[in-house]
């Protein structure tokens, strides 16, 4: 029999998984729908459509916009200068592995610069520690626009 | 004939006692394991922001670092059961066999943090995004997630192999064929492609030493290709299947990391991507683009499935080979050699397991731990490197001294294979001194020290600790010898 088929020593293993998948897939789903757009999360859409234009970056879609960051920017937003958001945040910053050769490379700077512009508009409250971490990253322009 | 397959007449120690016939893997599940513990959708928003200069980018690793291992991998396995251990014992000496082995086991278990607490930030983005920045919930969820992967470890082979499949097919191959078709769909409505698509852009922009740094270090995109091979007993032909198995995951591998980073640059500007702040928020503003943003969610639990399949296979790889070697030349105290009834390295497992479980707890609850995390990852990959050198210089020795000994598989130019790899490998260990961005503008001098002393600590004062406090009577399995019974 071949192993990945429901092998019947291991079926609670399988069956737990599926069950706790099944479950994080549903709350995903409801989340998911009970994001609203209104008149504030097109405002603000809007808002950082004209500041990147500003900085010269392409005009992003505002649906998109007001899908990802909402009112108040969502995930980042949220504490973007603790310890463990800039980790995973510094992690990003890597060569093209997905397994254990992930290392980090020299970022993009235009790459990097776009959520400084996302912090202040969203929330400019949070900037200030998330400059830190920003002003101290070595960039270069590593990507052919 | 391997270690494990001594026969029943012989006497056996007592830790080998309650090991079971091995199990049977088909070679498409070794394939597929091997796909799962390189591959994952999780770096395409990050390659995607290159444009078509990802192609390059994944390209040229490929030919002189995938190809290289792949080829030279399938020749060793298919002449030598038992992974890098066995191949380095044979070719070099033993005491390096289980230095290859070490630095294969040790580079995993600052992995396991930072891939676990990516996962848990991803179960935060489905849950309450709040979650994502708490250190007790990131802590809860790797320690859970880690000790429930040693469980399903522990219940042996097929236990994770079914499971790393189903995470490679459910959370990289369906969403992964997704994104191609919906990229060709958006271009076939006659979109122009967000990034440029010409020749012009087929070469990453040069900028000297940091695109140096980001070609160099993608050749570590494919480490781990040679980590399944500790499983080579598992097939019923080894010597014909194991190579089958390597072709079929270096194609897979390849078309997970170029095509659907291609088709996310298709729709999303490279400068929309950075906007994001993580690969979820990527993936939604690919699928927000078609009016399709509820898939976003489907996709995270894709993800966290393909990750958690991933760890799978990584837990139960070098920790064998760890095991085979320790048995046979005595490396680990008996403790450490002891197999649970499914015969499988269970204390080694546990051992790691609460290594692990501290690392993890100080990255999600100590602020100066999690912030030079980044720094741990480049140690563990310097000292991956020393697997890669090792196995091909053995690979080209073993050639040499025994030319006849029965190969099922003999990589064309063998010799050029080796080269090729050792010096991409040579490449990438001298690129690992060159500060990255998160360094920012501290010394480099510092750096250097940091990450050449985390190199020689890790891969080589603990290791040679083991060897050198090492007892006879920790020896519990015979050792295996170049005549003894290898398949052909």
């Amino acid at each position: 029999m071949s192993p990945t088929r429901f092998a019947s020593e291991h079926k609670w293993v399988y069956w737990g998984a599926i069950v706790i998948l099944v479950g994080l897939l549903i709350t995903g789903l409801i989340r998911y729908s009970s994001v609203k757009r209104n008149n504030e999360t097109l405002t603000k859409a809007n808002q950082l459509q004209e500041e990147l234009e500003k900085a010269g970056y392409p005009s992003p879609d505002t649906d998109t916009l007001e899908r990802l960051l909402g009112t108040d920017g969502g995930q980042v937003c949220e504490d973007p200068g603790s310890a463990l958001k800039t980790a995973l945040w510094k992690i990003q910053q890597a060569n093209g592995a997905a397994g254990p050769g992930m290392r980090p490379v020299i970022t993009d700077t235009k790459a990097v610069e776009v959520e400084r512009i996302v912090l202040q508009v969203y929330c400019p409250d949070e900037l200030d520690d998330f400059e830190d971490s920003l002003d101290d990253l070595k960039t270069d322009d590593t990507v052919r626009r | 004939m391997s270690s494990i397959d001594t026969p029943a007449d012989v006497p056996r120690p007592r830790a080998a006692a309650t090991r079971p016939a091995p199990t049977t893997l088909t070679w498409v599940t070794l394939a597929l394991m091997t796909t799962a513990s390189v591959a994952s959708l999780r770096a395409a928003p990050t390659m995607a922001v290159y444009g078509l200069a990802c192609v390059f980018l994944y390209l040229v690793p490929a030919i002189v670092f995938l190809l290289p291992t792949a080829l030279v991998s399938a020749e060793l396995a298919s002449g030598w059961n038992g992974g890098v251990y066995r191949w380095v014992s044979e070719g070099l000496s033993k005491p390096l066999g289980f230095l290859a082995v070490w630095c294969q086991f040790a580079m995993t278990i600052f992995y396991y943090p930072s891939l676990l607490g990516f996962v848990a930030s991803t179960i935060a983005y489905i849950i309450d995004p709040a979650l994502a920045s708490s250190g007790p919930y990131t802590a809860i969820v790797i320690v859970v997630l880690y000790w429930t992967g040693v469980w399903v470890s522990s219940r042996g082979t097929k236990a994770l192999a079914g499971l790393a499949s189903w995470g490679l097919i459910i959370g990289t191959l369906i969403p992964g064929t997704l994104l191609v078709v919906l990229g060709m769909v958006f271009l076939g409505q006659g979109n122009p492609s967000a990034a440029p698509m010409d020749s012009s852009h087929l070469l990453p922009q040069w900028t000297g030493l940091a695109s140096l740094v980001l070609i160099v270090n993608n050749f570590l995109s494919y480490s781990g290709m040679e980590m399944n091979a500790v499983h080579v007993s598992s097939l019923k032909d080894p010597a014909k299947e194991y190579p089958k198995s390597m072709f079929l995951a270096m194609g897979l591998v390849l078309l997970i990391f170029i095509l659907p980073a291609l088709a996310i640059s298709w729709v999303v500007p490279a400068d929309q991507l950075s906007l994001t702040a993580g690969v979820m928020q990527a993936f939604d503003a690919f699928f927000s683009y078609f009016g399709i943003g509820w898939l976003t969610p489907i996709a995270a639990v894709a993800l966290i499935s393909a990750s958690l399949g991933g760890m799978l296979t990584w837990l139960a790889g070098p920790s064998k080979g760890l095991l085979e070697i320790s048995r046979q030349e005595g490396y680990l105290p008996p403790f450490l050699q002891k197999l649970n009834k499914f015969g499988i390295q269970q204390n080694i497992l546990v051992t790691q397991g609460v290594v692990t479980t501290v690392i993890a707890l100080g990255y999600a609850l100590i602020p100066n731990v999690s912030s030079v995390y980044w720094i741990f990852s480049v140690i563990t990959t310097q000292v991956y490197l020393i697997v890669y050198l090792l196995m091909f210089a053995a690979a080209m020795r073993l050639r040499r001294t025994q030319p006849d000994h029965p190969r099922g598989y003999r990589a064309p130019a063998l010799g050029v294979l080796c080269v090729v790899g050792l010096l991409a490998s040579l490449a990438a260990l001298c690129i690992g001194f060159v500060p990255s961005s998160q360094f920012g503008s501290g010394s480099v001098w510092s750096y250097v020290a940091i990450v050449g002393g985390g190199l020689v600590i890790l891969g080589f004062v603990i290791p040679w600790a083991f060897l050198k406090f090492r007892k006879p009577s920790w020896k519990t399995a015979p050792a295996t010898t170049p005549s003894e019974g290898e398949q052909a």
